[in-house]
């Protein structure tokens, strides 16, 4: 008999970053506490923070980092909708503190052609990628 | 009539003039293709989290809901006082009809609601400083955001929808209305004028999904659906602004390019008129030096 697989999807607003990829086993940082899921999980929803995803398709081991969001498990489906979900090696340390400072930076001034709306999206974005790769460096992931 | 050199001065800055339109068409056409793109991307979470907060709202009862904030965001309040309008319009002209249309459809609703106070929120600078013109209204600008487009992200619906559902929160605001265009195909744009808040219910179709499991609910039920419709909400808005950001550079594009024509007509008509003086010009000088030279020789 063929091994029980799950089918994980994540969805962002923009854009959709796997779709129903066949995995063995995922973590999700759900609200209450890491959530492990393996083939044949009861049904659930639960609520994420941000934190760190991973799962496991054979041997291969992959780490996403997920922002506040949704998990549904159905039927060894795993559908995750979150605000923004990267490969966690693909963010870096030292570029979210940059942007960080940056976005601090802008918004101090104050000029006069201020767009305090970007500068707000652009703090928002380096404050949650910098929390993306604190937690990984603690985790020596 | 004009003169040679007028005229050729005409020619060139027509020239530049048709030189800049045709590249902000070309602009507009690069966007537009990754405009569309993320419109595409954003459908799948949109129907995802329409799904699931169906689901969970079936899975819910009435007194579940009672008192919640979620609860809030359902029930119809009295119309009479306050209203609320979310207009998106783009932050620069130069593109057609675009604005015209959406500030026409908003004065319009403004008419209609004549001697109500309004609250309004402003994307884009045209809206914004359209409503800033506006006087002998009750009328206060909320919340601006300019500068936006093209690059509209998730983090931009996010901040708009704190800040409606702060003043849905904070006032006693009826009806929040969305004016904005949507990206219908590339020639054409409707204007859209929907109800954002209170929340219709028919965005809940129970029984839809047609599944009788046993979700466990981590954490509670209420406080799930409470954190889940704010992100409804900006996924909402993160949709409209993606179809304005779309339908503004659809009618640019157009626009551009009928500019262009127009200025190739023009220069067409110009050169003919050049050729023309210049030929007048050559015959009037010939005649001169011919009869010039008869009367002397005889």
């Amino acid at each position: 008999m063929e091994k029980k697989r799950l089918l994980l999807t994540i969805v962002t607003p923009e854009k959709t970053v796997l779709s129903d990829k066949p995995v063995d086993f995922v973590t999700i940082p759900a609200a209450g506490g890491e959530m492990g899921v393996l083939p044949g999980h009861a049904p659930q929803v639960a609520q994420l923070r941000e934190g760190m995803m991973h799962y496991r398709d054979g041997h291969h081991k992959e780490v996403f980092a997920v922002l506040n969001g949704f998990a549904e498990i159905y039927r060894d489906k795993v559908l995750v909708l979150a605000e923004a979900a990267e490969l966690a090696k693909e963010v870096s340390e030292e570029r979210a503190r940059q942007a960080l400072q940056k976005a601090k930076d802008t918004l101090a001034m104050r000029g006069a052609d201020l767009d305090l709306d970007e500068a707000n999206a652009a703090l928002r974005r380096a404050a949650v990628r910098l929390k993306v790769a604190e937690f990984r460096k603690k985790h020596k992931l | 009539m004009a003169s040679l050199r007028d005229i050729r001065k005409h020619i060139a800055s027509v020239k530049s003039i048709k030189q800049i339109t045709y590249a902000m068409k070309m602009v507009a056409a690069a966007r537009i293709k990754r405009a569309q793109n993320s419109i595409l991307a954003s459908r799948p979470f949109a129907v995802e989290m329409d799904r699931l907060i169906a689901d969970l709202y079936c899975e819910l009862g009435e007194d579940d809901l009672a008192g919640t904030p979620a609860r809030e965001l359902f029930c119809e309040r009295p119309l009479g006082g306050t209203r609320c309008l979310v207009l998106v319009t783009a932050d620069k002209g130069l593109c057609g009809s675009f604005n015209t249309n959406l500030l026409k459809a908003a004065a319009g609703w403004l008419k209609e609601h004549r001697g109500q106070k309004i609250c309004a929120v402003a994307v884009g600078r045209k809206g914004r400083d359209f409503l800033k013109r506006l006087k002998g209204l009750d009328l206060e600008i909320v919340h601006e955001m300019v500068g936006i487009f093209p690059k509209v992200g998730y983090m931009h619906a996010q901040l708009l929808s704190e800040a409606v559902l702060k003043l849905y929160r904070e006032r006693p605001v009826g009806k929040v209305t969305l004016i904005y265009n949507e990206f219908k195909s590339m020639m054409a744009q409707r204007i859209v004028s929907d109800q954002l808040l209170p929340l219709k219910a028919h965005i809940l179709g129970c029984g839809t999904t047609g599944r009788a499991a046993d979700f466990a609910f981590e954490p509670g039920k209420a406080e799930l659906l409470n954190s889940l419709l704010p992100r409804h909400i900006a996924a909402q808005f993160y949709r409209t602004l993606l179809e304005s950001q779309a339908a503004e550079l659809a009618a640019r594009m157009s626009a551009m390019e009928s500019a262009s024509k127009n200025a190739t007509e023009l220069i067409e008509g110009l050169t003919l008129k050049m050729n023309k003086t210049r030929q007048a010009m050559i015959t009037t000088e010939l005649n001169e030096i011919v009869s010039g030279s008869e009367a002397l020789g005889g």
